[in-house]
C-alpha cells in the first residue's frame, strides 16, 4: 500500500510543481514553435528544430538582433490540430511569445494561423505547403517562407512543356495522399498546365490514403493506365515505399516518373539509397547539392556537423524563418511592435542557402509567401551525401517570378 | 478490362493480403488464447523492422536469418513486457480496458525507444540478393520478393495448424482459450503458457515487421499504421481464429485491390465497409471461433 | 444512503463548480481558462461514454463518431449559414446524433463484447473517412476554421461559464440518471443480463436507450469544443479521438462515476504539463500511466476513495457498480 501512496504523490508533484519552473529572461526576442517530435513526420520536426537551432546560434553569437537575443521553445504538435491550437495558446497567453513559428502539416497550419489572427501575434510558417495559407485564408499576421505547391506545381507543369518538345507524351496519371496537399497538387498541375497550353490528358488519378502501408494494387492498376507520365503528390515515408513497391514492377521503364513537390527531398535519397532508380525527375524545397554557393555548402555542411545527418527541406525552411524574424526585428528595432513587424516583414529580403547566385529570396507583400528560385533535377548516381547513393542532378531552373499563381487568381482567392 | 489485368490485380491483392495476414496472425493468436488484446501489436511489427535494420544492415548478418533474429529479439521483448507487465492485470474487472490503457503505454514507450536508439530517419532493409526482380507469367507481372511473402505466409499458417492441433503445446495453448482455471489444476503452468504465447505471437509481430521492412519504410510510428486494418483481419476471421484470419486478409486484399481497380476515389472506404457488413450479417466473423469459447 | 453522505456530495459539487468557476478570476494567462475549457469538454465526453462502459458494460471503441456529428454541425452552419446559427447548430447536432445513434444503434447493440466494441469501431471509422473524402462539405483534412460564435459568446471567457454551465448541468444530469431505477436496470444488464429478463425488462431497449443518450451527450461535447478552439479536423472522429475516452475511463476509474472526468483532468494536464516540458513525452507519459495501471487497479478515483476510508479506519467500504 506504501509504495502506492508514493507513486500517488510523485504524480501529483509532477503535476503541480513542473508547470512553475519557468524562467524570465529580459531583451529576448520570443519564438514560439510548434513542430512534430513523434511518429512519421518527427523527422522533418527534428530537422527543422536543428536548423532554428542553429540559426539563432549563428545570430545570437553575433549580438542577436537588435540587441535583442533569440529564444525559441518547441513543443510536439504531435501533428494534431486540436493540441497544437492549445499550446498555441500558451505560447501566446502565457509564455507571452512574439511570433509563431514552425509547424508542418497544412491542417495544424490553418488552425494555428486562426489563432494568429485572433490574437494579432506574427505566425511564421516555415514547412505546410497549403497554398489556402497565403491565399483564400489570408490573414494579415501570417508569412510563409518556403514555397507553396502551387510554386513547384507551376515550376512542374514548366518542365513538362519543355520536355513535352524533346520527348513527345500525351497521357499523365497522378497518384498522391487522400488529403489536402495530394488534392492541392493534383488540381494545381492540371491548372498550370492548362494555363501554359499543354496538350494533356490525365488517364487516371489515385488517392491512396495517407501512411498506405501497400501501394501494390495502385501499382498494377497504373501500369495498366499505361500513362506517359506519373506525376506524383507523396512526401516522405510514403514516396519511400512507394519506389520501393513499383521498381520490382518495373513500372519506372514503363512510364516517366514526375515528382516536382516533395519527391526530391533528401530523406528519400537517404532511405532508399542505392535503391533509389535513376533518372526520375524530382524536386524539393531545398537541395543539399544545389545551388553550388558558398552559404549553400556552409550551411548544409554546419548541418551536419551539429546532427550527423544531411538536412531535408524543412530544415531550411525553419533555418529561413529564423533570418526572416531577425532581419525584421532589426529593421524595426524591437520585437514588440507587431504592426511595424508585419510591414518589415512585407517584401522583406533574405539571402538563403537555396539562392542561386545573383537571386535573393523574398517576401510577397501581397499574399506574404516567399518568392523563390525553384530547380527541378534528375535523379543520377552521386555518393557524396552519404548514406544516398543517389542525389539530383541535370538541373533545370525556374525563375523566382514565373513560379506566382496569375494576378487574376490570387485577387480572385484573396477575396474568399 | 482485359483478363492479364485481373489476374494482375488478383496476384496484387493476393501478396497485399499476406501482409495483412502476417500482421493480424500474432494478434488473432494471443486473443484467441490468451484473451488479451493487444494494442501495441503494431509496436512489435516497428521493433521487428528496426532489429532487422539493425542486424541485417548495421551487423552485416545476411537477409533471411536477420529476419528470424529480428523475429526472436521482438518475442523477447514481447514476452518480457508480459511478464513484468500485463500479467498483473490479468482477471482484474473491466480486463479489456486495462489490457488497452496499459498496451496504449506500451506504445507510447516503445516508439520513444525507437526514436532515442535509431533516430527519426528513414531505415532501409535491401531486398535479399536474388529476390529483386519479377517472374513473367503471360502478362501478369509478380515480384519475386512478393511470392516469397505470399510463400512465408502459407507457411505460417500450415505451421500455426500443424501446432495448434497436431502437439500438446498447442492443446494446451486451446485449452488455455476455454478454461484457465480447470488447466492449472491438471498441473499445467499457466502462466508460463501465456508468457510463452504472447512471446510467440509478438515474434510473429516481429518477423512481419522485419519481412516488410524492404517494401514500406521503416520510422517511429509505423506500427500505430498497421494496427487498424490487422483488427479488422482479425474480427473479420472471427477472433481467435487463425485460419479465418488468412480468408479475412485475403477477401480484405482482393476487395481493396479491385476496389482500387475500379472506383479509387473511394477504395479507402470499402475496408469499413466489409467490417460493417460481416459484422452485421454474420456477428462472430466469417469464421466463428469455436462454440465452446462463449461459455 | 445516510444523511451525511448526501451532504458530502452536495459539497464536493459545489467546490469542483467553485474551482472551475474560479479559474477565470484567478487565472494568469488565458491559457489556464483554455486549458480548464477542454477538461471540462473531455470530462463531459468521458462521462457520457462512461455511462456505456462503466454503468452498462459496452465498451463501445467509436464514440467520435457522435463527438464529431456535434462538432460539424456547429462548425458548418456558423462558418457556411451564420454566426447566429450557433444555437440551433447545437440542437440541430443533437438531432443527427440521436437519429445516427438510433439507427447505429439498432444495428450494434445485437452485438455483444468485442463484437460491439468491434461494430462501433467499424461505423466510427467509416464516418471519419466519409468526414475525409467530401471534402466539398467538410473541408476534408483541412477541417474548418472561423467557428466564431455569435454576440456575447465570442468573448472567450463569456463562453467558458456557458461551457461551465452546460457540462456541470449535463454531468448532473447523467449523475442523476446513473442512480435512478434506470441507471440500476443499466447496472443489472452488465451484472446479469438473464436476470433482466426475468423482471421483465427489455434488456435491448435499454441498451438502446443509453446508447442514444451518451451518444446525445458525446455531440454535446463536440459541439462545446468547436465554439471553443474556433476550428475542427476530421480527427476528432478518429479512433484514437475514441480511444482517449477509453483511456481517461480506465485512468479515473470505471466505477466510479466521477472516475472518468478525473481521468481526463489527469491526462490532459499530463499530456500539456509534460509536452511542454520535453520531446520525449511519450515515455514519461507512457510510463507514469503504467505505473498507474499497475498499481491503481481501481483508478485514480477508486484508489483515492479506498485510501481515504483505510484511513478513516472504514471497512465497510462498498462499491457503488
Amino acid at each position: 500500500m506504501k509504495s502506492r501512496k508514493i507513486a500517488l504523490w510523485i504524480v501529483l508533484m509532477l503535476v503541480v510543481f513542473l508547470p512553475s519552473l519557468g524562467f524570465a529572461q529580459e531583451k529576448v526576442i520570443r519564438i514560439g514553435a510548434l513542430y512534430p517530435m513523434t511518429g512519421r513526420s518527427g523527422l522533418y520536426g527534428m530537422d527543422s528544430v536543428a536548423a532554428a537551432e542553429m540559426a539563432i546560434d549563428e545570430i545570437n553569437a553575433k549580438g542577436g538582433a537588435a540587441g535583442y537575443k533569440l529564444d525559441i521553445i518547441f513543443t510536439d504538435s504531435k501533428s494534431k490540430p486540436a493540441y497544437a491550437v492549445r499550446v498555441a495558446e500558451r505560447y501566446i497567453t502565457e509564455d507571452k511569445v512574439h511570433f509563431l513559428f514552425g509547424v508542418v502539416s497544412s491542417a495544424v497550419g490553418l488552425a494555428v494561423t486562426e489563432i494568429s489572427r485572433q490574437n494579432k501575434v506574427i505566425f511564421i510558417g516555415t514547412d505546410h505547403a497549403a497554398t489556402e495559407l497565403t491565399l483564400d485564408n489570408f490573414q494579415p499576421y501570417y508569412f510563409r517562407v518556403s514555397n507553396n505547391t502551387f510554386q513547384s506545381m507551376t515550376a512542374g507543369a514548366l518542365y513538362l512543356k519543355e520536355l513535352q518538345k524533346e520527348k513527345p507524351w500525351k497521357t499523365i496519371s497522378y497518384i498522391g495522399p487522400d488529403y489536402a496537399y495530394g488534392h492541392s497538387q493534383l488540381d494545381e498541375i492540371q491548372y498550370n498546365l492548362k494555363r501554359f497550353g499543354v496538350d494533356f490528358q490525365l488517364v487516371s488519378k489515385y488517392l491512396p490514403k495517407l501512411y498506405e502501408p501497400d501501394y501494390t494494387s495502385f501499382i498494377t492498376s497504373l501500369i495498366k493506365d499505361k500513362p506517359d507520365v506519373l506525376v506524383s503528390g507523396f512526401w516522405g515515408g510514403d514516396t519511400v515505399a512507394f519506389i520501393k513497391q513499383a521498381k520490382a514492377y518495373g513500372l519506372f521503364e514503363k512510364m516517366l516518373y514526375f515528382h516536382p513537390d516533395a519527391g526530391g527531398n533528401y530523406e528519400v535519397m537517404s532511405a532508399l539509397g542505392a535503391e533509389m532508380p535513376a533518372g526520375l525527375v524530382l524536386s524539393a524545397r531545398h537541395h543539399n547539392n544545389w545551388p553550388d554557393t558558398e552559404l549553400n555548402r556552409r550551411y548544409v555542411a554546419e548541418f551536419k556537423r551539429r546532427t550527423g545527418r544531411y538536412p531535408t527541406y524543412a530544415a531550411e525552411g525553419a533555418y529561413a524563418g529564423i533570418y526572416a524574424i531577425a532581419r525584421a526585428v532589426e529593421k524595426v528595432g524591437t520585437p514588440d511592435n507587431t504592426e511595424a513587424l508585419v510591414k518589415a516583414l512585407e517584401g522583406l529580403q533574405i539571402k538563403l542557402p537555396e539562392d542561386p547566385d545573383g537571386f535573393t529570396s523574398y517576401i510577397d507583400p501581397q499574399t506574404h509567401q516567399i518568392v523563390q528560385v525553384q530547380a527541378i533535377g534528375v535523379s543520377v548516381p552521386d555518393d557524396n551525401f552519404p548514406p544516398a547513393k543517389m542525389m539530383l542532378g541535370k538541373w533545370k531552373v525556374y525563375k523566382a517570378e514565373d513560379l506566382l499563381p496569375p494576378k487574376e487568381l490570387i485577387e480572385k482567392r484573396l477575396k474568399k | 478490362m482485359d483478363f492479364a489485368f485481373l489476374a494482375t490485380q488478383m496476384v496484387s491483392g493476393f501478396s497485399l493480403a499476406t501482409l495483412l495476414f502476417l500482421n493480424a496472425s500474432g494478434l488473432t493468436l494471443i486473443f484467441g488464447v490468451g484473451r488479451i488484446f493487444n494494442f501495441a501489436h503494431g509496436s512489435f511489427y516497428m521493433l521487428g523492422a528496426y532489429f532487422g535494420y539493425q542486424v541485417s544492415a548495421v551487423w552485416g548478418l545476411p537477409f533471411w536469418p536477420a529476419i528470424l533474429v529480428a523475429g526472436a529479439a521482438a518475442g523477447i521483448v514481447g514476452s518480457a513486457s508480459e511478464y513484468l507487465f500485463l500479467r498483473r492485470i490479468y482477471g482484474r474487472p473491466h480486463e479489456g480496458g486495462f489490457q488497452i490503457l496499459l498496451t496504449y503505454c506500451l506504445i507510447l514507450i516503445f516508439d520513444d525507444l525507437v526514436k532515442m536508439i535509431w533516430g527519426s530517419e528513414y531505415k532501409s532493409i535491401a531486398k535479399p540478393p536474388g529476390f529483386l526482380g519479377a517472374v513473367q507469367v503471360g502478362d501478369v507481372f509478380i515480384p519475386t520478393y512478393n511470392l516469397a511473402i505470399i510463400a512465408v505466409g502459407l507457411l505460417v499458417v500450415l505451421a500455426a495448424w500443424w501446432i495448434l492441433s497436431r502437439t500438446r503445446a498447442g492443446r494446451i495453448a486451446r485449452a488455455s482459450a476455454v478454461d484457465r482455471e480447470i488447466l492449472g489444476c491438471l498441473g499445467v503452468n499457466v502462466p508460463l503458457t501465456l508468457t510463452v504465447v504472447f512471446g510467440l505471437a509478438t515474434a510473429l509481430g516481429g518477423m512481419t515487421g522485419a519481412l516488410a521492412a524492404p517494401l514500406r519504410s521503416v520510422t517511429p510510428g509505423a506500427g500505430i499504421e498497421i494496427i487498424i486494418d490487422s483488427l479488422i483481419v482479425v474480427v473479420l476471421g472471427g477472433m481467435g481464429n487463425f485460419w479465418g484470419a488468412w480468408f479475412g486478409a485475403i477477401l480484405l486484399g482482393e476487395v481493396n485491390a479491385f476496389a482500387v481497380a475500379f472506383v479509387p476515389e473511394w477504395s479507402s472506404l470499402f475496408s469499413y465497409i466489409v467490417m460493417v457488413l460481416t459484422l452485421i450479417f454474420r456477428p462472430e466473423g466469417l469464421f466463428a471461433p469455436a462454440r465452446i469459447r462463449k461459455a | 444512503m445516510d444523511l451525511p453522505r448526501r451532504y458530502k456530495f452536495g459539497l464536493l459539487w459545489t467546490a469542483g463548480l467553485l474551482v472551475f468557476a474560479l479559474v477565470p478570476l484567478l487565472m494568469t494567462s488565458r491559457y489556464q481558462m483554455n486549458l480548464a475549457g477542454h477538461i471540462l469538454v473531455w470530462g463531459l465526453f468521458a462521462v457520457s461514454f462512461n455511462m456505456l462502459w462503466g454503468v452498462t458494460g459496452m465498451l463501445s471503441f467509436g464514440q467520435a463518431l457522435y463527438y464529431g456529428i456535434g462538432a460539424y454541425s456547429v462548425g458548418l452552419l456558423v462558418t457556411r449559414v451564420g454566426a447566429a446559427w450557433f444555437f440551433p447548430a447545437l440542437g440541430i447536432g443533437l438531432a443527427t446524433a440521436a437519429l445516427i445513434s438510433l439507427l447505429v444503434g439498432l444495428l450494434v447493440i445485437r452485438m455483444t463484447g468485442v463484437y460491439f466494441t468491434m461494430l462501433t469501431l467499424a461505423f466510427a471509422q467509416l464516418a471519419y473517412q466519409v468526414t475525409l473524402k467530401w471534402r466539398d462539405l467538410t473541408g476534408g483534412d483541412d477541417g474548418i476554421q472561423g467557428i466564431i460564435p455569435p454576440g456575447l459568446l465570442a468573448d472567450k471567457t463569456f463562453y467558458y461559464y456557458v461551457v461551465l454551465a452546460v457540462v456541470f448541468f449535463s454531468i448532473w444530469v447523467l449523475k442523476r440518471m446513473a442512480y435512478s431505477p434506470f441507471g440500476l436496470v443499466l447496472r443489472c444488464i452488465q451484472q446479469n443480463p438473464e436476470r433482466v429478463r426475468f423482471i421483465g425488462r427489455s434488456v435491448r431497449m435499454n441498451q438502446l436507450r443509453i446508447y442514444v443518450i451518451s451518444s446525445l451527450f458525446a455531440a454535446a461535447a463536440g459541439a462545446l469544443m468547436a465554439g471553443m478552439d474556433s476550428s475542427i479536423h476530421p480527427d476528432m472522429l478518429y479512433w484514437t479521438t475514441s480511444g482517449e475516452v477509453i483511456l481517461m475511463s480506465v485512468l479515473g476509474g470505471i466505477n466510479r462515476f466521477f472516475g472518468p472526468f478525473i481521468g481526463a483532468i489527469v491526462l490532459i494536464l499530463l499530456e500539456d504539463v509534460i509536452g511542454a516540458k520535453t520531446e520525449f513525452w511519450p515515455i514519461v507519459i507512457g510510463s507514469v500511466i503504467l505505473v498507474i495501471v499497475i498499481l491503481f487497479p481501481r483508478g485514480v478515483v477508486g484508489e483515492a476513495q479506498h485510501l481515504w476510508s483505510r484511513f478513516r479506519g472504514d471497512s465497510s467500504q462498498r462499491s457503488p457498480a
